[in-house]
C-alpha cells in the first residue's frame, strides 16, 4: 500500500484536469492505496466552491471530492492565497475581510503552501493534474 | 526512473521538445487527455525521442473517438494501468 497525494491546478469544467484527477483518485482508493490529501492550487481552487451546481446528469466534481473525504478520510486542502484572489473564502476569511458571504465549507480547508510541501515530503507519490 | 505525464496535443511542439530533452533512458511516458492525439500513427514524429517507452490512457482515447487507431508501438492502459505505472515509478512529472 502506498500513500498518495494529488495536486490539482485545473478549474472544474474548464479543462479536463479536475475530472482526470478525480478519476485517478477513485482508482487509488479502490485499489488498496491510501489517498492522503488533494491540494487545490491556482484555478484548481474553484473545485472547492460550495455553490457549484452542475446539471444533475453531469459529474458533480465538488461532491466527488467530498465523497473521498467522507469514505476514505482524504484531506481536501485549498491554497488560501489562490482562493482569496479568486473569491473562494471560508466563513472565517469572509469575516476577516468584511465580506458578506462565503463559499468554502468543510471538508475543504483553506491552508498554506506549507501543506503542499508537507504532502510532497510525507507521501510516497505526488501526482499533478494541470490544465 | 521517472514517469512523465503529458496532456498536451502534438500541436504543442515546444512541450514535446522540452520533454524529449529531459527524458531519461529508463523513463516512461504516459499520454493523457489531448496528448492522446500523439498516439495516432500520423503523429509518430513527435514521439521519436521516447524510444518506444510510451503508453496512452484508454479512457481518454475512447472519449475522443480514437480507440483502435493507436500506433502499434504504443501500449494502451486503463486507469488501473495508469495507477500501476505510478506504483512502479517513484517519481512522476507532469508536463503541461
Amino acid at each position: 500500500m502506498l500513500n498518495y497525494a494529488l495536486l490539482v491546478h485545473g478549474a472544474p469544467y474548464s479543462h479536463q484536469a479536475a475530472l482526470s484527477a478525480l478519476r485517478f483518485a477513485d482508482t487509488v482508493v479502490t485499489s488498496g492505496h491510501r489517498l492522503v490529501s488533494v491540494f487545490f492550487y491556482h484555478d484548481g481552487v474553484h473545485n472547492a466552491s460550495a455553490l457549484m451546481s452542475p446539471p444533475q446528469d453531469e459529474v458533480h466534481l465538488a461532491e466527488g471530492w467530498q465523497r473521498l473525504h467522507q469514505d476514505y478520510g482524504t484531506q481536501l486542502l485549498v491554497c488560501i492565497a489562490a482562493g482569496l484572489r479568486r473569491g473562494l473564502l471560508s466563513a472565517d476569511e469572509a469575516n476577516r475581510h468584511g465580506l458578506a458571504s462565503h463559499n468554502v465549507e468543510a471538508p475543504f480547508e483553506l491552508t498554506g503552501i506549507g501543506q503542499l510541501v508537507d504532502a510532497m515530503l510525507n507521501n510516497d507519490r505526488l501526482i499533478t493534474f494541470a490544465p | 526512473m521517472l514517469l512523465h505525464l503529458l496532456n498536451r496535443s502534438p500541436q504543442s511542439t515546444a512541450v514535446y521538445r522540452d520533454l524529449g530533452e529531459a527524458f531519461g533512458v529508463n523513463d516512461q511516458l504516459l499520454l493523457i487527455e489531448d496528448a492522446c492525439y500523439a498516439a495516432l500513427p500520423a503523429a509518430s514524429g513527435v514521439l521519436a525521442a521516447f524510444g518506444g517507452r510510451i503508453s496512452v490512457l484508454e479512457e481518454d482515447l475512447v472519449s475522443r473517438g480514437l480507440a483502435g487507431r493507436v500506433s502499434p508501438a504504443i501500449t494502451v492502459v486503463d486507469m488501473k494501468g495508469f495507477l500501476a505505472l505510478t506504483e512502479t515509478h517513484e517519481r512522476c512529472v507532469s508536463w503541461f
